[in-house]
């Protein structure tokens, strides 16, 4: 992604942020991503955006079972255990 | 960061996991209840991806819990449990999709929409100077008050911008940022790559970000 440059673009850093964030850029990418953050307030902003989008995907509490759907899955565990 | 780490639901040790196995082995309705609870809507939401309607995703958990019943005793923990389970639903979902000619092609996985994380008219143009620079800065979220973050309205709108998710990416930011699960546990259920499950995440969540973004500063 980046090339042969000696600096990323914005437009660059949005498209890494999420390899950045696993650990997963390799080694030159990851220090000019970080270099960039170093002088680019917008950048910064950004990547905390996507680790609060990334927080507040973790609030959102998974539905719960259906109670029909959970007493099937029960008297399905007991015939199998019976069996 | 480590977003795995928020997640109480995903910190089963290997100690606990052998445990639920030889619960589950001997019979132990608690165990099996326990598990139903902690992976029953992420498996609803990865045969989700699969399948076209909620109800047979539905049909599909269920059949996936009597392929863990009757398999449980083949389980040698070469992958974690859940990742085990997973695997399960998904090759289900999958067969049951074929049969009914609904499936949705997962191979096209990362061909699913190319757009970039944030709209090119953001950025300079070449010839303006400093070309791929923001135009205008996103906005600094830490100074919004915290309710603006946590309250219902925010949650809906994440909660909608997962919907409108291309089915890939929905099962991959579910699994990843809502269940918590690692990369690893991803590409072991799915079947896909590293990269390939990066890529699905990042532009998932691209959307999600720009929902909020709406939402937030809009």
């Amino acid at each position: 992604m980046a090339e042969s440059h000696d600096h990323l673009s914005c437009q660059e850093v949005v498209e890494l942020a999420t390899g950045y964030l696993d650990g997963a850029l390799p080694a030159d990418d990851a220090s000019l991503f970080e270099q960039h953050l170093n002088f680019c307030e917008g950048c910064v902003w950004y990547v905390e955006q996507i680790k609060t989008t990334v927080e507040t995907l973790g609030k959102v509490r998974e539905e719960d079972i259906p109670s029909e759907a959970k007493d099937r899955l029960m008297s399905a565990f007991r015939d199998w255990r019976g069996s | 960061m480590a977003p795995a780490q928020a997640h109480p639901q995903s910190a089963l040790t290997a100690a606990d996991e052998a445990d639920l196995v030889a619960r589950l082995r001997a019979g132990d309705e608690r165990a099996f209840e326990a598990l139903v609870d902690r992976h029953y809507a992420m498996m609803l939401a990865v045969a989700r991806g699969y399948v076209r309607t909620r109800a047979i995703a539905e049909e599909v958990v269920q059949e996936a819990w009597l392929g863990v019943l009757n398999g449980i005793d083949r389980f040698e923990g070469r992958s974690s449990l859940k990742t085990w389970i997973m695997r399960i639903v998904v090759n289900i979902a999958i067969s049951r999709g074929e049969r009914e000619a609904r499936s949705i092609p997962f191979s096209s996985f990362a061909s699913e929409g190319d757009e970039p994380a944030v709209d090119p008219d953001r950025f300079r143009e070449e010839g303006e100077g400093f070309p791929g620079h923001w135009r205008a800065y996103p906005g600094n979220w830490a100074s919004l008050p915290d309710d603006a973050l946590l309250g219902r309205e925010t949650l809906e709108v994440i909660k909608t911008a997962i919907e409108d998710l291309p089915p890939a990416q929905r099962v991959v930011i579910t699994m990843r940022d809502v269940a918590g699960c690692s990369p690893e546990e991803v590409c072991g259920a799915l079947d896909v790559s590293d990269g390939n499950q990066r890529v699905l995440l990042h532009r998932a969540r691209s959307h999600v970000r720009g929902a909020l973004e709406r939402h937030l500063d809009g």
